[in-house]
Formats: structure tokens, sequence, C-alpha cells
């Protein structure tokens, strides 16, 4: 028993002198080679899309010029990016580049964790159109790069062939889109397509712009979040009744509740819709390159009982690429990492981005547009050039009260609640 | 102590180490440090000081609707998956077993498939069913000659864990039937041609002979069913939306997760999720220590 047990120790502490061993080896290689920089991202985007794609080819072009440097990036998209960036900042684990907003819900995580940090310092005057880069602190700080000017988010796309051929043209007013349902249930089309199986879309896509109209006021969503107006306000209510009339008069269908994003686009894309709404991201995401042509990207018509802000449109500081507080802590680090932020947003990148409609405009200094933009990219850019914009919802307004307001417009909707007991709920919510 | 065992301590220690350090830092660490951070306002994304609050997180979880509401589905998904998998798996186990359907192998295959797939796949492709105009609601149109009509089981929280209910028993019933079948094989045969000699009817064989001798491996199917429904978080959430449909399907699990990683309006939300979690292995404790009471009252 003796021999037997001195034996199994034996072979264990080999196996572990061995294994501690090549360990080391490893070590001793790692030390020779070249030294690098690693730069821990959390990019945004997926293999499938054109985000997750550029983000790839970006970033093996940036490590062959710049052999020094290795993005070390771990690439999410959607509700699994910010379910990660949560679990890595409260695990300590901080990326020193990422993904990030400014806003409630880009921007909470990183401010929470003290991990925003002002770019302004590191931010050159000669490539960047400081002018088109809004503050983000009170004190004017710029916690992260935006891929484009403001984010609009309340686009309804039109599509103008299919809305002529049933003999009418832009709407002006809402009433001009209610004149449509007979024509379109008749061919079996939809007047506008929502992805209302997704909370958010109703929220940040469509209630954002009818409260400002129904307000008359720009900001009423910040100032409701800031306590000045009140979530169970008559222009709330009022808002939250419009959806049922929407649905009522046939201008959104009920059945939108179970609509998701990708069908939503999908819908449009393949002429089931005269309309759709989404935000102007959604641009680079109709891929029927027949549609994508005659697609009118506009302003919400004047709605009934609108008190102002008329052609308005919702839109939020656009998400970029920022340092963390973290990053910026060690030198070598922060150097680096603003190399690639340049290079990622460089003009050849970002006409790019502007091309595949993930942009509104540009953010560069002395950035030529190119006149062989496709249709629907001039046409956001003709939007984002006219329109006035006003709060977006979920960019101020966030946690438990957003999410009651968004699953309540849904409820609305599909008939479960009545705009009153919601605007109560969210109103007692936004309280606590 | 004998002399020789105490020679070889240092071995039994060597051995036992490796193991015993994974295990304290994977499963008990986390543990005491998830029931530890109950019990304050400690928030780790924020970091900085804490204060010890008592059972303040767990008051204000009793005290919360969408806490019953999620307990609730939970509950039904337990309900579905002891009531539900394990008799259906039974069931298909003996056909099989019994050779009473023709290609045996072939439905074998067919019923544990599910099982191959990622559950968010699986949650996709239900979720791709139940959508307007879906394959689902296709059916419902072309049944019902209402060309409007839509699968809607999804919007209301009275009705939301059917079709979820069907998708459970769809994935797991094969894992069921594969545990029952590999257990049937070991019976012997003999046994079941002496009761089919003595006059037994197939309904007898099942319920005098079957039943019984496959008692303990139905009370392990019932932990794995109770332990993995509590947990189940992945496929609930890949089958619904976010917004309406997940608040109605929403478990513990879910609620847990939306509380401590999407109410930023809570600064104690990680303190909150962790007297959630808590209460889950709680509960889960619970419903084991009662199938196992059950399981030796039926021995």
């Amino acid at each position: 028993m003796k021999k037997q047990g001195m034996k199994i120790f034996i072979a264990v502490l080999t196996v572990s002198v061995f294994f501690a061993a090549s360990l080391g080896a490893q070590g001793v290689q790692e030390a020779a080679g070249p030294e690098q920089v690693v730069v821990k991202a959390m990019a945004y985007g997926d293999n499938s899309n054109q985000e997750g794609v550029n983000w790839v080819r970006i970033v093996d072009s940036f490590e062959k010029a710049n052999p020094d440097i290795d993005i070390d990036y771990e690439m999410l998209y959607d509700e699994a990016y910010h379910q990660k960036v949560v679990a890595r900042l409260a695990s300590g684990d901080v990326p020193d580049l990422a993904y990030m907003g400014a806003d409630a819900r880009w921007g909470l995580p990183w401010k929470e964790a003290g991990q925003q940090f002002d770019h302004r310092p590191f931010i050159d005057a000669d490539f960047y159109n400081l002018d088109l880069i809004p503050p983000m602190g009170l004190n004017g700080e710029i916690y992260e790069i935006p891929l484009g000017t403001s984010n609009i988010t309340t686009v309804l796309y039109m599509n103008e062939n299919l809305v002529n051929s049933l003999g009418f043209s832009a709407p002006e007013t809402y009433e001009d889109m209610v004149a449509m349902v007979p024509a379109a249930r008749a061919a079996g089309l939809e007047v506008v397509s929502i992805d209302g199986a997704d909370g958010w879309a109703w929220g940040s896509c469509l209630m954002s712009t009818i409260i400002a109209r129904m307000s008359g006021d720009p900001q009423w969503v910040s100032k409701a979040v800031a306590g000045i107006n009140k979530f169970n306000d008559k222009a709330m209510v009022d808002s939250l009744s419009f959806l049922t009339r929407m649905v009522n008069d046939g201008v959104i269908s009920s059945k939108s509740v179970l609509v998701d994003y990708g069908a939503n686009i999908s819908n449009f894309s393949n002429e089931k819709a005269l309309f759709m709404v989404q935000g102007q991201w959604a641009a680079g995401g109709i891929e029927n390159p027949a549609v994508s042509e005659a697609t009118k990207m506009l302003a919400w018509p004047k709605l009934p009982g609108e008190k102002g802000t008329a052609g308005s449109v919702a839109a939020a500081i656009q998400v970029g690429y920022g340092l963390t507080k973290n990053g910026a802590s060690d030198p070598a680090v922060r150097d680096a990492a603003l190399k690639f932020i340049r290079y990622f947003y460089s003009h050849e990148e970002t006409t790019q981005r502007l091309r595949d409609g993930a942009i509104v405009a540009p953010i560069l200094k002395n950035f030529q547009v190119p006149d062989d933009l496709p249709t629907i990219v001039k046409e956001k850019v003709i939007l984002a050039q006219s329109a006035m914009t006003t709060d977006v919802i979920d960019a101020y307004l966030s946690g438990a009260a957003n999410d009651e307001l968004n699953t309540g417009m849904q409820k609305i909707v599909s008939g479960q609640s009545t705009a009153k007991e919601i605007a109560d709920k969210v109103e007692s919510l936004v309280k606590r | 102590m004998k002399k020789r065992d105490l020679q070889a301590l240092p071995a039994y220690i060597a051995l036992v180490a490796p193991a015993l350090i994974i295990y304290l830092f994977i499963i008990a660490y986390p543990i005491f440090y998830s029931v530890w951070l109950s019990f304050t306002d400690f928030n780790p994304n924020r970091g900085g000081s804490w204060n010890f609050v008592g059972l303040l997180q767990y008051r204000t979880m009793f005290t919360d609707p969408n806490f019953w509401h999620a307990l609730k589905n939970n509950l039904i998904v337990v309900g579905v998956s002891v009531f539900g998998q394990i008799p259906i798996g039974f069931i298909l186990a003996y056909l099989l077993f019994r050779k009473m359907v023709k290609w045996g192998r072939f439905f074998q295959i067919v019923v544990f498939l599910p099982h191959f797939l990622s559950t968010i796949v699986i949650g996709i492709l239900w979720k791709r069913m139940f959508q307007a105009d879906g394959p689902v609601s296709r059916m419902i149109q072309i049944f019902s000659g209402d060309p409007m009509a839509q699968f809607e089981m999804m919007l209301y929280r009275e009705t939301v864990m059917i079709p979820i209910g069907f998708a459970l028993i769809w994935i797991y019933t094969g894992l069921y039937m594969i545990i029952f079948l590999a257990n049937l094989q070991k019976i012997n045969e003999n046994l079941i041609e002496a009761a089919k000699i003595d006059g037994a009817a197939e309904s007898q064989i099942f319920f005098r002979i079957i039943v019984p001798m496959l008692a303990g491996t139905i009370l392990v199917s019932t932990i794995l069913a109770i332990a993995g429904s509590l947990r189940g978080f992945d496929l609930i959430f890949s089958i619904t939306t976010q917004g309406l449909q997940r608040s109605n399907a929403m478990v513990l699990p879910i609620f847990m997760y939306q509380s401590a990683f999407q109410d930023y309006t809570n600064s104690m939300r990680f303190a909150y999720g962790a007297a959630i979690s808590n209460i889950i292995v709680v509960i889960s404790l619970i419903l084991i220590a009662f199938s196992r009471f059950i399981g030796r009252k039926t021995e």
C-alpha cells in the first residue's frame, strides 16, 4: 500500500512538474517574441451583418499594417452585446476599447462603472469635425467617437412605386395614410409595417416622434424624466391613445405585435407594405435593390392633434467606439487604441459606412460626399438636413419604467390595456 | 488513523486537491458570494463600499408581482416536465421496447433528434413558427377560412405557456425516452414472458411490472426535470421577443437576469438578482426533496 501510494504521488508530481514546465516554456517563448501592445476590445456586429464583416476586415488590415498592435476583440450583437457589457464590467474584466454610447441605453453601464473617458484632449481637430460631435457629459465631455451625425430613430420608409401604383403620393397628413387603407387591403398589402414584437421599436421608432408632436415640445421626454413633465400627462395619454386609433384606422395592423425586426424589414423589402417604421440604420437592410431604389425616407406626416414640431424626427447621439478609463490608464494601450480608432474612422471606411446605410452623415473634417451614393443614402442625408430633431425615449428613460412603456404599447395595440393605465404605471415606476 | 494511511495521505491530497480547488473556486465561491451579496446593497459594477441590508432584497422580491408571475410560469414548466415529458417519454420508450411500432429505430432517432440541436436554434425555430403569418398562423388561416387570423397565444399571459410547454415537450421528451429505454433493456424479458403465460394483460405488465421496476429511474428523471426546469433560461429567452412576449413568459431565471442586468434604475440590482438566484436554488431543493419523499413513499 505504501509503495502504491508513493507511486501515485510521484506520478501526480511528475505530471504537475511537466505541466508547469511547459507553461514556463511557453512564457519564455512569448517573452522572446516581438513586443505587442494588446488592446482588448468589445465590438458590435455579427458575421452576417455589414457592421461585423467590416469590423473583422478592418481589424485584419490594421493588424497587418501595425504588427506591434494586437486588437484582441470580442464581437457581439443586439441583446447579447448589452448582456456581455454588464457582465464584463461587473466582473472587472473591462475592455480597453468598446462600442458604446452616452445615453440611457448605451451609456449607463459605462457611466455606472466609472469607465467613461473624456476623449477631448486626444481628438484631432484636423481629422474630426468637432462641430458635428455633440457634448455627452455635463461639462462637454466626449465619451465616444460617434460613427456619424445624429441617429434618426423614427423614419417612415415609403415604397414610392407601390404607393404610386395604388394611385397615391407621399402623405402630407395622417388622414392621407388612412385614405390608403382600403386600396392597400384590396391589394393584400399592409399600410405601415412595424416590428411590433420588439418592445423597443414602439418606443424608439414610433412613440418618440408621436409624443413630441402631441406635446409640441421636442424635449418633452427628457423633461419628463427630469420630473418637469409627467408620463401620465394628457400629452402622453393622447399619444398612447393614438396607437389605438392607428390600429382602428387600419394604418397599423394589430398583428404587428407578432412581427419581429427581421420580418419587418423583410416585409418591406418584399413589397408587402407601403411604409415601414424603423430607424435610419435599417436602410442598409433593404436588400431588394428595386425597393431600395424606390424608397423615400420621410418624417411622419402631420398627425391629428399635433401641437407643434411639425415634420420632426426623433434622433439620438450616434453610438461609436471609445476608450474606457481602464484602457486610457496605460499610455501604450491608449495610443494604440486611438490609432486604431482613427484607422476605423478613415475617409475610406466612413465612405463605406455611408454607402452601407449605417450612418446618416460623417463627422470627419473636409469629407467629400461621393456623387455616386445609392439613392436611399441620399434620401437619408436629405431627411437629416431638413427635419427638426426631438428626444428619443430610451435615450433618457431606462429600466423598469421603459420596459413598462414598451410592453404597455404592445398591450394597447393588442387590446389588453388602455392608454391611461399604461401612462399611470410608467409614471409610478419613474417616481419609484 | 492507521500509519499506512498517514503515509498515503500526501498522495490522497495530491489527487483530491486539484478537483477540490476547482470546485471551491467555480462552485462554492459563487454560491457563498451570491448569498452574501443578497444581504447587502453592493453593486459590483460601481464598486466601492457596501452596507448590510438584512432581508431587504427578499422582502422586495416577495412584494414584487413579477416574482409571483415568474414563479407561476416556472411551476408550469416544472409541471410540463414532470407530468408531460416524463410520462410521454416513458410511454414512447415502452412502445419501442415492446416493439409495438414498426421502424422503431427510425422513431427513436426522430424523437431524440431535437436534443442534438442548440436550444437557441430551437427557440428561434419555434419563434418563427409562432410569428405573424408564420406556419402556425397559416394553418389557422387555412382551417378557419379567415385570412387575417393569427396565432396569438404568445401575446397573453394566460396562454403563453401553452405553446412554450408544447415546445418543451418536443425538445426534451426524447431524452427521457432514451433514459427509460436504456433501463427497460436491462429488464429480464423472462419476467414479462412469465407474466404473459400467467395471463397478464399488457396494461398489467406495464403497471405491475415495468413501472415498479423503473421507479428509481422515474425518480432520477423527475429530479433532473425539476432542476432543469428551474434553471431554464435559454429556450424561453430565445422563443420570445423582447417586450410583451418575454414579459408574459417570464420565468425566475429571466426575472433574475432582467432585474440584475437591465434595470439600471435599481442601484442594488445585483444584490436583488442574487436574492432571486438564491430563491431559485431553495425552491429547487424543496421540490427535489418533495419528489424524493414521494419516491420513498411509493416504494
